[in-house]
């Protein structure tokens, strides 16, 4: 009797849970290691983050970070900003920095970034992108703001000419959209400067990013 | 695999060893890792979608723009103002020397409390065309449109007219607090100014803070 042992064919479970873990490997993606750390203020709305955003964050002592969710984009903003700033990167360093997640640093300092490894550069004391307030067209977040909002744009434009050309269906809602995420204890007026150089670069519509809040009943 | 074999002793009896032995695998440890795994994916997954709060701000005007723009008007208004460490004061009507400042709080009998006092009629209006939709027919578009051409309307139409403004020490958690607010008191017309606070305003929380 103490040799019938009841056996389980876990085959069939196993199957089942790696399914599972490829199928939740594949669908999620991992969150960018961020430089600084931000608490969101929370709220009740049930707006989704759009698929594609310019994300802004700012932190609570209003240093300002940007980021682009779109790699091929935000190669092409990176190249006008180099133009702009007349920084020289190599093709290698634009491609690190399509991947470097948010960056807060003036043009100027990016190349030594990238160079660093990526554990080390968690470490980098960053100043956030330098703007002005009195002298906004010059600042290098407006310019930011400026070349990402025209190469949103033609993103766009070029997205919804391939779709039509193929008879696909397009999204209108998957377009690059500016997203602002900010510590609860930063000071309003500062989130409003700047939010006012991208007011200046005629960026209107953002989408303020809040943590999950339950909404009341009446 | 030779040692084995010497070990085994007679070569009759390793062949039915051999045969004896089966080729299960203890599958045990792999559950338990694809489950692990399957747990982490699943919570980080899941739990990491943050939501958003649409803001649309107006375009930058021209300073001749904004010396021919008239102040809004707040007849029949309330203007709310929010300060450093967390304090939210509000005031109805015009601004003038009358105006009564009063304290509240972002709990749910403070400011919540105020605006859904004041907006009354439009809630009661609005809960009306949520009962008449409830009544209709999901396919029946064209009641759907013409009742939300009403909300619409309504909220056009509404007297209630809210102000917000901060000074130097309101933080972003305090507006997005009182965005969301208005959101769920519904209220229609909202404005966040610009310039923030009025010399007379700060003048009136000094006093408030100091009696």
């Amino acid at each position: 009797m103490p040799r019938s042992t009841p056996s389980l064919d876990m085959t069939p479970m196993v199957d089942l849970a790696f399914l599972l873990v490829t199928f939740f490997m594949l669908t999620s993606s991992f969150r960018a290691p961020e430089p600084v750390f931000v608490d969101p203020p929370s709220s009740t709305t049930e707006m989704q983050i759009p698929k594609q955003v310019f994300l802004v964050t700012v932190d609570a002592d209003g240093r300002v970070f940007i980021d682009l969710t779109n790699p091929a984009v935000k190669e092409l903003v990176l190249k006008d900003m180099m133009r702009d700033f007349k920084v020289q990167m190599s093709a290698e360093e634009v491609k690190k920095f399509a991947g470097a997640g948010p960056i807060g640093l003036k043009m100027e300092a990016i190349p030594a970034y990238l160079e660093l490894e990526v554990n080390a550069r968690i470490k980098v004391q960053q100043s956030g992108v330098p703007y002005d307030t009195l002298n906004i067209k010059k600042s290098q977040l407006y310019h930011w703001a400026y070349n990402s909002r025209l190469r949103a744009h033609d993103d766009f434009k070029y997205r919804e000419a391939e779709a039509t050309k193929r008879g696909l269906p397009f999204d209108k809602e998957n377009y690059i959209q500016f997203a602002v995420k900010a510590d609860g204890n930063t000071k309003y007026n500062v989130l409003k400067n700047v939010i006012q150089v991208f007011r200046e670069a005629k960026v209107k519509n953002f989408q303020m990013i809040t943590g999950l809040e339950a909404k009341p009943k009446d | 695999m030779a040692e084995i074999q010497s070990n085994g002793g007679g070569g009759g009896g390793g062949k039915k060893r051999a045969k004896k032995q089966s080729t299960r695998v203890d599958m045990t440890p792999l559950v338990d890792l694809a489950f692990l795994l399957l747990t982490f994916f699943v919570l980080t997954s899941t739990f990491s979608q943050p939501k958003v709060l649409r803001m649309i701000f107006p375009e930058k005007l021209d300073e001749k723009d904004l010396k021919n723009m008239k102040q809004p008007e707040v007849k029949d208004g309330i203007t709310i103002l929010l300060t450093g460490n967390d304090k939210v004061y509000w005031y109805r009507g015009a601004l003038n020397d009358k105006a009564v400042l009063e304290e509240t709080d972002y709990t749910k009998n403070g400011l919540r409390k105020i605006l859904v006092e004041n907006n009354l009629t439009l809630l009661t209006q609005l809960r009306d065309f949520e009962k008449q939709l409830n009544k209709i027919d999901d396919k029946d578009t064209a009641k759907r449109n013409a009742i939300d051409a009403k909300v619409k309307q309504a909220q056009r139409d509404s007297k209630l007219v809210v102000l917000l403004k901060n000074d130097d020490k309101a933080s972003y958690r305090n507006v997005i607090d009182v965005m969301d607010e208005f959101m769920i008191c519904q209220i229609a017309k909202y404005f966040a100014v610009d310039e923030g606070m009025a010399p007379l305003e700060k003048k009136l929380i000094d006093l408030k803070t100091k009696s």
